[in-house]
């Protein structure tokens, strides 16, 4: 059987594509019509076998959304087969040549192809699978794909690895894989150990397409465990935050150590510099920008305005030296997992709001603070969301918030510097962050809008009298 | 103490064989000896057998009467055998029965070859040892190497002549400056671990009480003396020892004085007497330390192990607490990650209760605060650093939860210690002293005494459990007895199903993680030797409330999970993740059986 050549098989494909990209939760561009599909570049990974495999880097030029002729990067996994077999049947393409094409990522053997290539040091074509340099891979395992597909698609093998496949393509060095190479070579406890990556060039430019790493096989995430908890005291009314049984507190501490540890391991190996008076101002001015704009949108947060401003001013006179680093840029309790042993930072790519050239500055590790306490303070105050709730209920959860930030706070003290006695950038910290989450679930999910309104509320009152 | 001078005279033992009745014209003791005795029939085969044993913890004292005297004794406690045996236990520990003046519950032997009078004599416990292996029921005892009671002939001989053949049976010191880096243990009651003693005009060593004087280990006499001890009980059939308190044995300067090789080395000297001349019997170690460090008392794991068969797992139990307080499966998962790998001819043994406070030295101090916040509403069930309750009022009398609790000891990994009454669900009695409030008599009846005793009930030791939760009238085995949803037919049930599936026992442990933190999942796997595969799946629900859980299972594709306790067949795993739905704090034990593909099991 002779078959199409890749580079051909993609663009006879291009139509079904268009159809079928809108459909994955991964494509960004769902609500601009597709103008064309073109292959930037297409890599037989399995050629004389069926099901055969051929890794594409799509072009997807678009309509609007400001940019004319705006063209974005998809990767695929394209299966193609005489013969589907029924459990793929949903992760159809389309067919080309007599060959019906699918969505790899759901074959479980195709995917082995993948890690036995990453395990072989091999390159396809200009494709470079390659394994970390400390990195025993046991090659062979099948895959399936991760529960929940967001940004991008995880595949695990076994209990051991899991490889991430970025979907929309940045090229550019992966924020992500520097940082985790970073911390795993002086030995950071807090990461899943990375095993390897797959690239190549577009452009001109290095590209990174995946990377594989140690799969936490019984990790739990920290937005689940903390829920435990929250659940806990809601059932329990009449119970103070300390009183009920499923206390975060302990949990909270060591997340405030690991995150410490992390902090002070990215210092190792990335070094820092120290803040002066302009860098300062220049944040500041940021925080404004972004209230400017969401008080356009979001005339609700307009009673909070005077004290959101006087409180991101004050940080324009907060004492120097402030001490800058690389740091997580999006940390939050859906960031962190719990193993058996300890909990663990997952994904580096940093601040999905900001430019991708702009996410490797070197920032406040009060950032990384300020986003976990935001995101304590959402874990117990969901039940905002939706029907009228009891008052009592209210202030069990502000406890609860009050409780587990504290406790977060002693266990990074208590391994790094206390965060407290940066209070003024801190609190401005968590406002900026605060109102960033009022624009955000304005546009999204307007049910939520209540949760960060309500803490810029608690967070600014008594502000106005003084 | 001695007033007529006579070392055995403190002992209580006048018409008894006992230590020291006579002295040889070389001033040496002479000591009971097993041929004195008969021997109990020797329990049935099975070297590995604590591997898969479950153990009860039975106080003599406190189980039966059958003498009227208000104590409970070893002839009680054979009458109650077949209650045992109904039961499915197939090891008995008894805390120590030896003669002893009682001022550390029975720890403080002032006679290791006699029996507290009022618990019998050597001869009731071979009959109880020989009825308990006509049942096939092992029994094994505590054993404290570290040290005697000062009652005992051997010490009262040692101050009063330091150049005799006991001179140098304990450690002796002109001054108390030695080994000043060794910690004090019983903080509340002594200030130093020297003492004073004016009979001999120097000072002597005890990491314990100061009643209770450290054998001198570097004595090579002492080390004979000792494993003839062993041999004593081993002759007459007993099946094994805890070792209480081993590390303590020997004593060097500038170290903390516990764990030290001396003192492996000795255990390796007591383990080697068994392995040659009584195949089969076991030494249990009870060091209250992390995994890490307990497992060097099971010796060389390229042997197998050649110090202790069993040692305990401390920090298990606390832990079990909190992961149900805490609706997570963290604590628990991340005690057992922490614990390091044994030799393969050793287990552990766990517990949920003993005879001790539920011991909080193997927790943190922020998790202890926790615990007591949680579990110990009243001070006064706080004992020195641990809470003194029994299972079923810990758990507020929560059958699911005793339940829940039951089948987390029954399936994780290790050998499991029952403690007595609570396959009823007694309760305790916080306004007794000490640690009497869990060591009240067994509830048999709702007669008088509850049915443990015919004595005026002034005379009982302890006074049996009478409020109106857990008072012997609504709490009592003969009730349970005739009720067959109760906890005790309950308790049966599960140890029925533990026997039949080795993998409980011998089996290897992998947690199946998943993304529930309330839900604690494991396999437990084991081959038999002709090449089955025993393979059970343990998933618990730690919440109150019921949870969704979704395991990957994927290993086992087209296989049946069977539930154990109904034999009820669950839907085929698939390719997607298993989806089961717990009720709060619900379990499923699963036996997976590998199918041919379509056929029904
Ligand atoms: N190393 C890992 N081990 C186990 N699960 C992981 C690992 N990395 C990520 N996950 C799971 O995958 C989810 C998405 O991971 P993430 O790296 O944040 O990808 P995305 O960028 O698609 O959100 C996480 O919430 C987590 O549940």
């Amino acid at each position: 059987m002779t078959r199409l050549a890749p580079t051909e098989l993609i663009n006879e494909l291009a139509g079904p594509l268009a159809d079928w990209l809108p459909k994955q939760r991964w494509f960004a561009g769902k609500d601009r019509e597709i103008r064309a599909v073109r292959p930037v570049r297409a890599t037989e990974l399995v050629g004389d076998a069926d099901p055969g495999l051929v890794h594409a880097v799509l072009a997807v030029e678009q309509d609007g959304g400001g940019r004319t002729g705006a063209e974005d990067l998809y990767q695929v996994l394209v299966g193609r087969t005489q013969r589907l077999p029924e459990h793929l049947a949903g992760t159809e393409i389309g067919t080309v040549a007599g060959e019906t094409c699918y969505s790899a990522v759901h074959d479980g053997d195709l995917g082995t192809t993948l890690l036995d290539l990453i395990a072989a040091d091999r390159d396809v074509a200009g494709v470079r699978f390659r394994p970390e340099p400390d990195a025993q891979l046991y090659p062979g395992l099948r895959s399936r794909p991760a529960g929940v597909e967001q940004s991008n698609t995880s595949l695990i093998f076994g209990h051991r690895y899991i490889l991430k496949l970025y979907r929309r393509l940045h090229p550019g060095p992966s924020r992500d894989l520097e940082l985790h190479r970073a911390l795993h070579r002086v030995g950071c406890q807090h990461i899943a150990a990375p095993l390897g990556s797959i690239d190549c060039e577009l452009r001109g430019e290095p590209v990174v397409l995946g990377v594989l790493q140690e799969y936490l096989s019984n990790a739990v995430d920290g937005w689940a465990m903390a829920n435990t908890s929250v659940r806990d005291l809601m059932a329990e009314g009449d119970l103070h935050a300390d009183e009920v049984g499923g206390d975060f507190a302990a949990e909270a501490y060591r997340l405030g150590e690991a995150v410490a540890a992390v902090h002070e391991d990215l210092r190792r190996a990335l070094g820092g510099e120290e803040g002066d008076r302009d860098r300062l101002d220049a944040a500041v001015d940021r925080m404004h920008r972004r209230l400017d704009r969401v008080l356009v949108a979001v005339p609700e947060l307009a009673p909070y305005e005077p004290a959101l401003r006087r409180a991101f001013d004050a940080v324009r006179s907060v004492p120097l030296p402030l001490r800058l680093q690389q740091i997580h840029g999006d940390l939050h309790l859906g960031q962190v997992m719990r193993t058996n042993t300890a909990w663990v930072l997952i994904d580096f790519e940093g601040e999905p709001a900001a430019e991708v050239a702009e996410r490797s500055t070197l920032r406040s590790p009060l950032r990384d603070i300020a986003g976990m306490l935001r995101s304590i303070d959402y874990a117990a105050h969901q039940i905002l969301v939706g029907d009228e709730v009891p008052h009592q209920l209210e202030v069990r959860a502000a406890e609860w918030t009050e409780r587990n930030r504290r406790a977060f706070c002693d266990g990074y003290a208590a391994a790094g510097v206390d965060p407290r006695e940066k209070a003024t950038l801190l609190r401005a910290l968590e406002l900026d962050k605060a109102v960033y989450e009022v624009g955000y679930e304005h546009a999204n999910r307007p049910e939520w809008l209540a949760v960060p309104l309500a803490a810029v509320a608690r967070m600014t009152a008594g502000e106005e009298c003084a | 103490m001695a007033d007529d001078g006579r070392p055995d005279a403190a002992l209580g033992l006048e018409g008894v064989p006992h230590t020291g009745e006579a002295v040889t014209p070389e001033g040496l003791m002479v000591e009971p000896s097993a041929e004195d005795f008969d021997h109990a029939r020797p329990a049935p085969r099975h070297p590995e057998w604590y591997k898969e044993a479950v153990f009860y913890e039975v106080l003599v004292r406190a189980f039966a009467d059958s003498n009227g005297d208000g104590i409970g004794d070893l002839r009680g406690l054979a009458d109650k055998l077949d209650y045992l045996s109904w039961l499915g236990v197939d090891c008995l520990w008894l805390p120590p029965f030896y003669a002893s003046p009682l001022r550390d519950g029975g720890y403080d032997i002032s006679d290791y070859r006699a029996v507290l009078p009022e618990f019998g004599t050597v001869e009731d416990f071979v009959y109880l040892l020989d009825q308990a292996h006509r049942r096939n029921i092992r029994i094994i005892t505590d054993l404290v190497l570290n040290h005697t009671s000062d009652a005992h002939p051997w010490f009262q001989a040692s101050r009063e002549d330091p150049d005799g053949p006991y001179g140098d049976f304990y450690v002796w010191s002109d001054t108390d400056q030695h080994y000043t880096d060794a910690r004090i243990i019983f903080t509340d009651t002594e200030t130093s671990n020297w003492t004073f003693d004016p009979v001999r005009g120097q000072f002597y060593w005890h990491r314990f009480f100061s009643h209770q004087p450290d054998l001198n280990y570097d004595n090579p006499a002492v080390q004979d003396a000792m494993l003839d001890v062993l041999r004593f009980w081993l002759d007459l059939g007993i099946d094994g020892f805890r070792l209480d308190a081993v590390p303590y044995l020997y004593e060097r300067e500038g170290s903390n004085c516990e764990n030290l090789p001396e003192t492996h080395a000795f255990l390796k000297r007591c383990r080697k007497v068994v392995d040659d001349e009584y195949p089969g019997r076991v030494l249990l170690a009870e060091a209250n330390q992390w995994p890490q460090d307990v497992v060097h008392y099971f010796g060389e794991p390229s042997t197998g192990g050649d110090e202790c068969h069993m040692a305990f797992h401390f920090p298990l139990m606390p832990r079990i607490f909190m992961a149900v307080r805490r609706e997570s499966r963290f604590p628990i998962s991340e005690i057992l990650a922490q614990t390091p790998p044994i030799p393969s001819g050793c287990t552990w043994g766990i517990f949920l209760r003993n005879h001790d406070e539920l011991t909080l030295e193997m927790v943190t101090d922020e998790e202890r605060d926790y615990m007591w916040a949680e579990y110990a509403t009243d001070p006064r069930m706080k004992a020195n650093i641990g809470i003194r309750r029994r299972l079923a009022p810990l758990l507020d009398n929560d059958r699911n939860q005793q339940e829940l609790f039951t089948a987390l000891l029954l399936s994780l990994p290790g050998s499991p210690v029952l403690y007595y009454g609570d396959e009823i669900g007694m309760g305790d009695n916080i306004w007794l002293g000490d640690r009497d409030g869990v060591r009240t008599p067994m509830q048999w009846t709702p007669d008088r005494n509850a049915g443990f005793s015919r004595c005026d009930p002034n005379r009982i030791y302890l006074p049996a459990i009478s409020d109106p939760v857990y008072g012997f009238q609504s709490v009592n085995v003969e009730a349970q007895l005739n009720s067959s949803s109760s906890l005790l037919h309950w308790t049966r049930r599960m140890l029925q199903v533990r026997a039949k599936h080795p993998a409980f026992g011998l089996g290897t442990f992998v947690e199946l993680g998943s993304s529930n933190p309330s839900v604690l999942a494991y396999q437990r796997r084991w081959i038999t030797p002709d090449g089955n595969e025993d393979l059970v799946i343990c998933v618990n629900n730690m919440s109150r409330f019921p949870q969704p859980v979704e395991l990957d299972l994927s290993d086992h594709e087209g296989s049946i999970p069977v539930e154990l306790t109904g034999e009820v067949p669950f839907p085929r795993i698939g390719q997607l993740p298993y989806l089961l739905t717990l009720p709060g704090h619900g379990f499923y034990w699963f036996s997976i059986i590998a199918t041919e593909s379509g056929e029904a099991p």
